[in-house]
């Protein structure tokens, strides 16, 4: 009886998986792949690490793979999708690298800074993983941009009386252990409760065991196109989250090269292009570029 | 008369109390017990005798169903042997059993091994279970002892209080397998001393042994066992001095030799 | 290390949900441990199989599988602790922490139950055989003089059985239980610079919580074994 229960259980985690990767990424609009600009090599200075990239042809980055529309990796598939995902191939692209020749790798929370760390110019050359910009982190790594600005919000049961985040305090709110988003929203009032992954949360919230989630509302807005007529994003953003593209120190010339690429996509479409096909699928009118933090003086 | 020696009933002597009828056993091919037929009187004290392996301690075993048996009945008092639960319990509880190995439950005191069924299933009240528990200890000898744990006693010791634990449940009929194949033969004699006196009291007691002296003083019948049948029976006197069949002269006569 | 410090009211708390969900799972481990290994020792052959089944099923099933049971399909089919609800100071009491032990208590009860049966076993038979013959029904028999030795003979796979239990209550971070894990993860989340030294201070608090327990079974095999 267990057994069945469990698998039971399992059929409807695999479910709500192959859900959320039809909702993300239609097979017809993946996103789609850029091919790495003509002696992009010739275009950077000897001894940057950005000539040494276009030279060799190919850039590794670390993303997010359980962040629907932001980054999110579909089980089977080799390529993740999401709006990092495209502002990655973006920057990419400008070292005259195509889409294909990408390596990536998935990081969670707690292992960006190693990851951007290690070795000498670190096991990834760029993070996008709705990498919320912060002092203390730029103690440890680079991080230019940003590239988006959003900020927490709420999402509870279409028939939820809560409007606001004054609405939660005392009550349980759910979001991934260890979050930026779970630290604040106890810092507004609310009992925190952690899950692995946005998606338990989710699913708490459908199931009724908890009254709200949060986190940023980039995020929330997907699960609630996701779960129209279920789910409904509520209340104004309570936080200020600046997403930035995380790089290695040991490469401050990085720094200028990620803003200079985005302020270029800013102007020419290609960031709302990028926004338009994956987070603004869940109707959500495309925001105003951000505008990008100055590097460090070298 | 003795505090050991008294019985808790008054006995009517001569009439069966213990009655196996048919009783037959086997261990897989091996057939331990044959068409086993005794009846014991109250009061009576049989001593059963035979070489290893030839049944007796089953028996022993099998009249408080630590044994099962295949074929046949087993009576106390007339009722037959309940099966399971609370009845078999009850029947086990008239009935004491000494071990060869004295099994004294070695995380309780002396006085606590001897109190304990007193207790649960007398249900009788501590303070009265101690106090006849400490009369039966003095009576066995080891009164002083009362407050130690049964490793710290010797095996004659032990065995003794094991007879002790026995007695306080006031039990119809007493079960001996081998109490003294496991002692060292200088604590052979308090032992068997403490039985004779019990059977000197008019106690029923069923006694596998080789001890012969003590069948030669304290039995009133003796029973030869081998290969799982009983193949003489007889008072004592008879059985030693003119013993009938050739296996019990055999077995007579090894053991008498030494 | 600073950062531990400097919200050492708010890890002390997170401590306070590990250790109670470690001593509710414990007790309740212990209880329903020695009541499966009543079932596998008992004369009831039903009992022993479903007993036995029911230790090879949990045991086998990765705690983590066990919590996804609770957390994600038993509210499916309508089993949730919603009703428990206790507030005392910071630690919250609510469905994720009483999932959060029900999980711990079933899975770790099985270990309990065959750490017990080791025990049992390593009471002699004749023990057993003297119980029965003064009388003592099945679960005097166990009660009185069985499970005790069999305690006596266990404690040390017992306290390796509750020590697992003791970190394994770091799971219930990430189902909704804001425990001694979530705490540190928060933390590390926030002051990435001092990872290690958030790691450590947790880690150590771990051990000390540890050699306590420790501390503990090795006083009650000293007294259990001079009686």
């Amino acid at each position: 009886m267990r057994l069945i229960r469990t698998k039971a259980a399992f059929a409807a985690a695999a479910l709500a998986f192959s859900l959320a990767a039809c909702g993300e990424a239609g097979n017809d609009d993946e996103g789609k792949d850029l091919e790495g600009k003509e002696d992009a090599a010739a275009s950077f200075e000897d001894g940057t690490r950005m000539k040494e990239l276009a030279e060799a042809g190919s850039v590794t980055i670390g993303h997010k793979t359980d962040q629907p529309g932001v980054g999110f990796l579909a089980a089977g598939d080799d390529a993740p999708t999401g709006f990092d995902i495209e502002i990655a191939k973006i920057l990419a692209a400008e070292l005259g690298i195509d889409s294909a020749d990408i390596k990536w790798v998935e990081t969670i929370s707690d292992n960006r800074e190693p990851f951007l760390k290690e070795g000498e110019n670190g096991k990834v050359d760029l993070v996008l993983a709705s990498y919320s910009i912060t002092d203390e982190r730029r103690a440890e790594v680079g991080q230019a941009g940003p590239y988006m600005e959003t900020g927490q919000q709420l999402l509870v049961k279409s028939d939820s009386d809560i409007d606001d985040v004054a609405d939660v305090k005392g009550k349980e709110v759910c979001s991934v252990t260890g979050s930026t988003s779970l630290e604040q929203i106890e810092a507004q009032g609310a009992k925190p409760v952690g899950f692995e992954a946005y998606s338990d949360c989710v699913e708490k919230v459908l199931d009724g065991t908890v009254e709200a989630m949060t986190t940023d509302g980039t995020i929330l807005m997907g699960y609630a196109a996701q779960n129209e007529g279920e789910l409904k994003v509520v209340g104004e953003e309570f936080s200020e989250e600046r997403i930035g593209v995380g790089y290695s120190l040991n490469n401050p010339e990085m720094c200028q090269f990620i803003n200079d690429t985005l302020e270029k996509a800013f102007e020419d479409g290609s960031w709302e292009e990028a926004f338009t096909s994956t987070l603004g699928k869940s109707g959500v009118e495309t925001p105003e570029p951000p505008a990008v933090d100055e590097c460090p003086a070298a | 008369m003795t505090a050991l020696e008294k019985q808790p009933e008054a006995p009517a002597a001569g009439e069966p109390l213990v009655v196996l009828d048919g009783v037959n056993k086997w261990f897989g091919k091996l057939h331990v017990l044959q068409d086993i037929n005794i009846s014991i009187k109250r009061g009576e004290v049989v001593v059963v005798i035979g070489p290893s392996g030839s049944g007796k301690s089953t028996l022993c075993r099998a009249i408080n169903r630590l044994e099962t048996i295949d074929q046949g009945s087993i009576a106390l008092d007339g009722d037959p042997l309940p099966q399971e639960g609370k009845a078999l319990a009850a029947l086990r509880a008239d009935v004491g059993m000494v071990f060869q190995s004295f099994n004294l439950f070695a995380h309780k005191t002396i006085l606590e091994n001897v109190t304990l069924g007193p207790i649960k299933v007398r249900k009788k009240p501590k303070a009265e279970a101690e106090a006849k528990a400490r009369e039966l200890l003095d009576r066995v000898g080891v009164g002083v002892q009362a407050e130690k744990y049964p490793a710290q006693l010797s095996g004659g010791q032990q065995q003794r209080v094991a007879i002790a634990r026995a007695l306080a449940m006031e039990p119809k009929v007493m079960l001996f397998d081998e109490p003294t194949s496991a002692l060292d033969p200088e604590m052979i004699k308090e032992v068997l001393d403490v039985m004779v006196s019990l059977a000197k009291g008019g106690m029923t007691m069923i006694v596998v042994t080789h001890e012969m002296g003590f069948a030669r003083t304290a039995a009133d019948r003796v029973i030869f066992m081998s290969d799982g049948a009983i193949v003489e029976e007889n008072t004592p006197h008879e059985f030693f001095t003119n013993p009938q069949s050739a296996r019990a002269k055999d077995f007579l006569g090894k053991i008498l030799k030494h | 290390m600073e950062a531990v410090l400097d919200n050492i009211g708010l890890v002390g708390w997170a401590f306070a949900h590990t250790v109670l969900l470690f001593l509710f799972s414990g007790v309740l481990s212990l209880l329903l441990g020695t009541f499966l290994v009543a079932l596998r020792v008992g004369p009831v052959v039903v009992l022993q199989r479903a007993a036995a089944t029911y230790v090879t099923v949990v045991r086998n099933t990765p705690l983590l599988i066990i919590l996804m049971f609770f957390q994600f399909a038993a509210p499916k089919l309508g089993v949730t602790f919603n009703f428990i609800d206790v507030q005392w100071g910071e630690v919250s009491m609510t469905s994720f922490f009483g999932a959060a032990v029900v999980s711990l208590s079933l899975y770790t009860s099985t270990f309990v139950c065959e750490a017990l049966r080791s025990g049992v076993n390593s009471v002699p038979l004749g023990q057993a055989e003297a119980a029965r013959a003064i009388g003592l029904s099945f679960g005097g028999v166990m009660s009185q003089v069985v499970l005790p030795q069999a305690y006596r003979a266990s404690v040390p796979p017992l306290a390796s059985v509750q020590i697992a239990l003791l970190k394994n209550t770091t799971v219930a971070g990430v189902f909704g239980v804001m425990e001694a894990l979530a705490r540190m993860r928060i933390l590390t989340n926030n002051f990435t610079g001092q990872k290690i030294g958030i790691f450590l201070a947790f880690a150590i608090v771990f051990v000390v919580l540890v050699e306590v327990l420790s501390f503990l079974a090795s006083r009650l095999e000293r007294r259990w074994r001079i009686a």
